[in-house]
C-alpha cells in the first residue's frame, strides 16, 4: 500500500510540473500586455517598460519559466502587479472560501444522493425511483449558474430569507452565505452521484456474494450497507476526484453570481487583465487541488478494493 | 462523557438559534441585514470596480477615489449636485497668483491620526511631488507641476513649469489631490512610494477599519475629526465585481446604495423597489466607432465619410444602451466646458449622402472589420453598425476579444495587429476637464492610444493651447474646435457617453453624488 501511495505521489508532482509548465507557455501565447490595462489610456513607453521590467516580462521565456518554478521552491509565488502584494497571500486569503464552497457542495450532495441511490435500487421501479429518476435527471440538466439565478431570485429577492451576496463574517453568518451557492452546486451533484450510485448498487445486488448474505437470513439493509455499498461507491469515489475540476469551473460562475470571494472570481478577474503572476498562482493551486482530489480518490479506491493497486 | 462545557448545551443551542432564526424570517428580513442591523448607523454601499489602492497618487479606478474621500483632506472638492464645480476644503483661500503659480492657505486643525499632527504645507509638498518623484502612473494628472514652495506653515505655492489649467479640475479635487502625512508615510514606505492598502494616517471624518480583498471596506468615524459629523457610524463597501449582482443585493436588502445598469434603468423607473429613489446621472466617459486611417481600406476620407453618415446612433443607443443614453456630440460630455451642441454629423445619419460619398470614393463591395470587446454591450454596438452599413453595402465582419487581447489591438509596441486593424468600437474613462477627453488623439500618440491615427497640425497647436487659457469661453471655443478636427477627418463616430444610473433606499439614506453619478459618501445623510 505504501509502495503504491510513493508512485501515485511521485506521479503527482510530475503531473503538476508538466500541467503549469504547458499553461504558463498558453498563458504566454495569448495577446495582450498587462502593462496597459494596468496603466491604462494614458500610459507611456517608459511606464510600460518600467512595469514589464518588475514583472519580468522582459526576459525571455526560458528564464521567466526557471524563475517562475525556482521561487515556487522557496514558496515564492512572485507578486501581484496592481497591489504589490505576494500572490501566495492574495491566493490563500481567497481559497479557503473556494474550497468551503466546493466542500459544502459536495457534502451535502453525497448526503442525500446515495441513500436516494442506494433507496431507487433496492426499490427499483418503484413510484420514489421513477420520481426520482425524473427529478434527478433534470437537476443534472440544469446548470449550476442557472440554478443560482433562480434560488438568488426566489430565496433572496422575492421571499428576503437569505443573503444574496458576499461570504458573511464568523462562522454562522458565513453558514447562512453558503446556503444558496451550495445549494446551486450540489444540486445537479445530487442527480448524477444518486444516478450512479443506483446504477452500480443494481449491479452490485445481482452479485453470488449478496444473494448468499441474503439467502443467510442477514436484514436488507445491513446487506446493502455493509456489503453493497462498499463496492457500489467506488464509481462514486472515482468520479468525486474528477468532479473536483467541474466544481471549480462551477465556482467560478457561483462566485461571481453570488459576488463571494474566491479563486474562481480571482482569476476571471486575472485572465482579463493578464495579471500574470496571479493567474500563475491560481493555476497551480488548482492543478494541485486537481491532481490531489484525484489522487486521494485513488487511495480511498486503493483502500477500499486492493485489486486497483495492481494497476498503477 | 460530557461534549459541552458551559451552559450552552446542544438543546439550548438548537432552541435559541430556531427562535432568533424564526423571528428574523418572519420579520421578512435577510439574515445579513439583521447581523449587521443591530450596530449604529450604517451605510451599506456596492462598489461595482474593484478597489486595490488607497494611496491617492497611484489610484487605479474612481471608486478607490470615493473612499479615499472619506478618508483624507485635500485642498478643494467637487461640488455635489448636478453641474460640474469645485469648493474649497482643507483650503482656506486658493489664488492663482500668475499662469504658473497657484497660493493655497491651509485651514487651521486639520490632524493626522496616530498622534503624526496638524495637516501642513509641508505634507501638501509631500503628497503632490510624491506622484512625480515615484514616476506613478497617473502623474499626467498633475500636468506641468514642478514643485511646491512652502511659505509659512500654513502657506505655499505651487509652481508649474508651463500654465495648465487642468490642475483646478482634475488634480487638486480629485484623487491625486489627496494629502497624505510625510512623516506617515516615510515611516511606512521608507522611501515615501506607494503603500497601497495600508494607509498609514487618516485626516478625513473616516478612517479604514478594515478591508478584506474582494469581500468589503469597512470604515468607521475618525474620532479625531474636527469637522462637521458625516452622516453614518460606519460605511461598508461591498466589492461586487458585476452590477447586475449589486442589483440583486439590493432587491434582496443587502444594500442601500448601487450603481445599476442602463438596461436595468427603464425596468427600475417603471417598477422601483419599495423605498427607492433612482436617479440618472450623465458619465463623463465617451464611446465611438473609430476607423484606421492608415488602411488601405479606410484611407480614402469619402469611404470614412460614408461610415460616418451610414450609423444611425440612436438605433445604436437604442440596441446597446436601452435607448437610457443620451447621444453624444464628441469626446466632451454635457456640463464640461469644450462640450459641442451639434455634432457635424446628425445623429441619424443619411444613408443617401453615405451612398453618395461611397460613389464619390468609387468603392463597391467593401469588405470590413470591426474589433470590440467580447462584452454584451460592445458586441450589440458592433451588430448594430454592421447591419447598418450593410445598407450602403458594406459588408462588416465582427471579431469580438478579451480586454487583455482588444486594449493593444492598435498599440505599435504590442505588433503588427494595428495594421490590420479598420474599424473598432472604442471607449475610454474620463476626468472633468477637456484637455484629459482630447489627450489621447495627439499625433505623439499615435500607434499609442490614438488608433485611427489621426493626424492634425492644428489639433496638436489647440491642444497645447488649451491648458493655458484660464478665460473659460475661450478655452472652451477651442476644444469645440479640436472635436470638429476630429470629426471632419472622418475617423471618429461619436456615439454616446453612456450613463451612471444610482438607486438608494430612501428610509435610510439620501445620497449625494458628483454630477456623474459616483458618490460622495461623507455628503450621505442618514434618515
Amino acid at each position: 500500500m505504501w509502495l503504491y501511495f510513493a508512485k501515485r505521489t511521485i506521479l503527482a508532482v510530475a503531473i503538476i510540473a508538466v500541467a503549469v509548465t504547458l499553461l504558463f507557455l498558453m498563458i504566454m501565447a495569448v495577446p495582450g500586455d498587462p502593462a496597459v490595462v494596468m496603466l491604462g489610456p494614458r500610459a507611456t513607453p517608459e511606464m510600460k517598460a518600467l512595469l514589464h521590467q518588475q514583472m519580468g516580462l522582459d526576459k525571455p521565456l526560458v528564464v521567466q519559466i526557471v524563475t517562475f518554478f525556482g521561487g515556487l521552491l522557496h514558496g515564492n509565488l512572485g507578486f501581484d502587479v496592481f497591489s504589490q502584494r505576494p500572490v501566495a497571500d492574495i491566493v490563500f486569503e481567497q481559497l479557503p472560501f473556494t474550497l468551503e464552497l466546493i466542500l459544502i457542495s459536495i457534502l451535502w450532495a453525497v448526503v442525500i444522493a446515495v441513500p436516494l441511490g442506494c433507496y431507487s435500487a433496492v426499490r427499483r421501479n418503484s413510484l420514489v425511483d421513477q420520481v426520482a429518476g425524473v427529478v434527478t435527471v433534470a437537476t443534472i440538466a440544469i446548470p449550476s449558474f442557472v440554478m443560482a439565478v433562480y434560488a438568488l431570485l426566489i430565496f433572496a429577492v422575492t421571499l428576503r430569507w437569505l443573503p444574496a451576496i458576499g461570504a458573511g463574517n464568523g462562522l454562522w453568518d458565513g453558514l447562512i452565505h453558503l446556503i444558496l451557492p451550495a445549494f446551486a452546486i450540489g444540486i445537479g451533484w445530487v442527480g448524477y452521484i444518486s444516478r450512479l450510485v443506483r446504477a452500480s448498487m443494481l449491479e452490485v445486488l445481482g452479485e453470488n456474494h449478496i444473494r448468499m448474505a441474503s439467502s443467510f437470513g442477514i436484514s436488507e439493509w445491513r446487506i446493502v450497507a455493509r456489503y453493497a455499498l462498499p463496492l457500489a461507491i467506488l464509481p462514486t469515489v472515482t468520479i468525486l476526484g474528477v468532479g473536483i475540476a467541474w466544481l471549480l469551473s462551477s465556482a467560478v460562475f457561483i462566485e461571481v453570481v453570488f459576488a463571494r470571494p474566491g479563486i474562481g472570481a480571482l482569476i476571471v478577474n486575472a485572465v482579463n487583465t493578464r495579471n500574470y503572476p496571479i493567474v500563475m498562482g491560481v493555476v497551480l493551486v488548482t492543478t494541485f487541488l486537481i491532481v490531489a482530489a484525484t489522487t486521494l480518490s485513488d487511495v480511498v479506491n486503493a483502500l477500499l478494493d486492493p485489486r486497483t493497486r495492481e494497476k498503477l | 462523557m460530557n461534549y459541552y462545557q458551559g451552559s450552552v448545551s446542544r438543546r439550548n443551542f438548537l432552541k435559541t438559534t430556531s427562535v432568533i432564526g424564526g423571528g428574523i424570517v418572519a420579520a421578512g428580513m435577510p439574515l445579513s441585514s439583521a447581523i449587521w442591523a443591530a450596530e449604529g448607523k450604517v451605510l451599506t454601499a456596492a462598489s461595482t470596480n474593484d478597489i486595490t489602492k488607497m494611496d491617492p497618487q497611484f489610484y487605479t479606478a474612481v471608486s478607490e477615489v470615493s473612499v479615499m474621500e472619506c478618508l483624507y483632506s485635500k485642498l478643494t472638492r467637487f461640488k455635489p449636485g448636478s453641474e460640474w464645480g469645485w469648493e474649497l476644503e482643507a483650503a482656506e483661500k486658493l489664488e492663482q497668483v500668475d499662469p504658473t503659480h497657484v497660493r493655497f492657505r491651509l485651514k487651521k486643525g486639520i490632524k493626522f491620526t496616530g498622534d503624526y499632527g496638524e495637516l501642513t504645507a509641508k505634507d501638501v509638498k509631500f503628497s503632490f511631488e510624491r506622484g512625480i518623484k515615484h514616476n506613478s502612473p497617473v502623474k499626467d494628472n498633475w500636468g506641468s507641476l514642478d514643485h511646491v514652495e512652502i511659505e509659512d506653515d500654513y502657506t505655499g505655492v505651487i509652481v508649474l513649469k508651463t500654465p495648465f489649467m487642468p490642475l483646478f479640475n482634475i488634480a487638486f479635487p480629485y484623487a491625486v489631490g489627496h494629502i497624505v502625512s510625510e512623516a506617515a508615510v516615510m515611516k511606512a514606505t521608507k522611501d515615501g512610494g506607494d503603500f497601497g492598502m495600508k494607509p498609514p494616517a487618516f485626516s478625513g471624518p473616516y478612517v479604514l477599519a478594515e478591508y478584506k480583498p474582494n469581500q468589503h471596506l469597512l470604515l468607521t468615524r475618525n474620532p479625531e475629526w474636527a469637522g462637521s459629523k458625516p452622516g453614518f457610524d460606519e460605511i461598508r463597501v461591498v466589492l461586487i465585481g458585476d452590477t447586475k449582482t449589486a442589483e440583486r443585493a439590493y432587491q434582496a436588502g443587502d444594500i442601500d446604495f448601487t450603481g445599476i445598469t442602463l438596461d436595468s434603468l427603464a425596468k427600475f423607473k417603471s417598477n422601483p423597489p419599495a423605498d427607492t429613489k433612482i436617479e440618472g446621472h450623465p458619465s463623463l466617459n465617451y464611446h465611438w466607432i473609430g476607423m484606421n486611417v492608415d488602411h488601405p481600406k479606410l484611407k480614402d476620407i469619402n469611404v470614412r465619410k460614408a461610415i460616418q453618415w451610414a450609423i444611425n446612433v440612436p438605433q445604436i443607443l437604442e440596441a446597446a444602451f436601452a435607448g437610457q443614453a443620451e447621444v453624444a456630440t464628441g469626446t466632451i460630455p454635457p456640463g464640461l466646458l469644450g462640450h459641442r451642441e451639434k455634432a457635424l454629423v446628425p445623429p441619424e445619419g443619411d444613408l443617401e449622402k453615405a451612398k453618395e460619398f461611397l460613389e464619390t470614393a468609387g468603392v463597391s463591395d467593401l469588405n470590413l472589420t470591426i474589433d470590440c470587446l467580447n462584452e454584451s454591450l460592445f458586441l450589440t454596438i458592433a451588430q448594430t453598425v454592421q447591419a447598418q452599413l450593410s445598407q450602403i453595402g458594406i459588408t462588416v465582419e465582427i471579431n469580438a476579444q478579451d480586454a487583455g487581447s482588444f486594449w493593444t489591438l492598435g498599440m505599435e509596441s504590442e505588433g503588427d495587429r494595428w495594421k490590420d486593424m479598420q474599424l473598432t468600437v472604442m471607449w475610454f474613462s474620463n476626468l472633468p476637464d477637456p484637455f484629459y477627453a482630447t489627450g489621447s488623439f495627439l499625433q505623439s500618440r499615435v500607434g499609442i492610444w490614438n488608433w485611427e491615427r489621426f493626424r492634425s497640425e492644428r489639433f496638436d497647436e489647440l491642444s497645447a493651447k488649451g491648458v493655458t487659457i484660464s478665460d473659460p469661453n475661450e478655452r472652451a471655443k477651442i476644444y469645440q474646435e479640436m472635436q470638429d478636427l476630429m470629426e471632419e477627418s472622418g475617423a471618429y463616430r461619436f456615439l454616446t457617453h453612456g450613463g451612471n444610473p444610482v438607486m438608494y433606499r430612501t428610509t435610510h439614506t439620501q445620497a449625494v453624488t458628483r454630477p456623474d453619478g459616483y458618490p460622495l459618501y461623507v455628503d450621505f445623510k442618514a434618515v
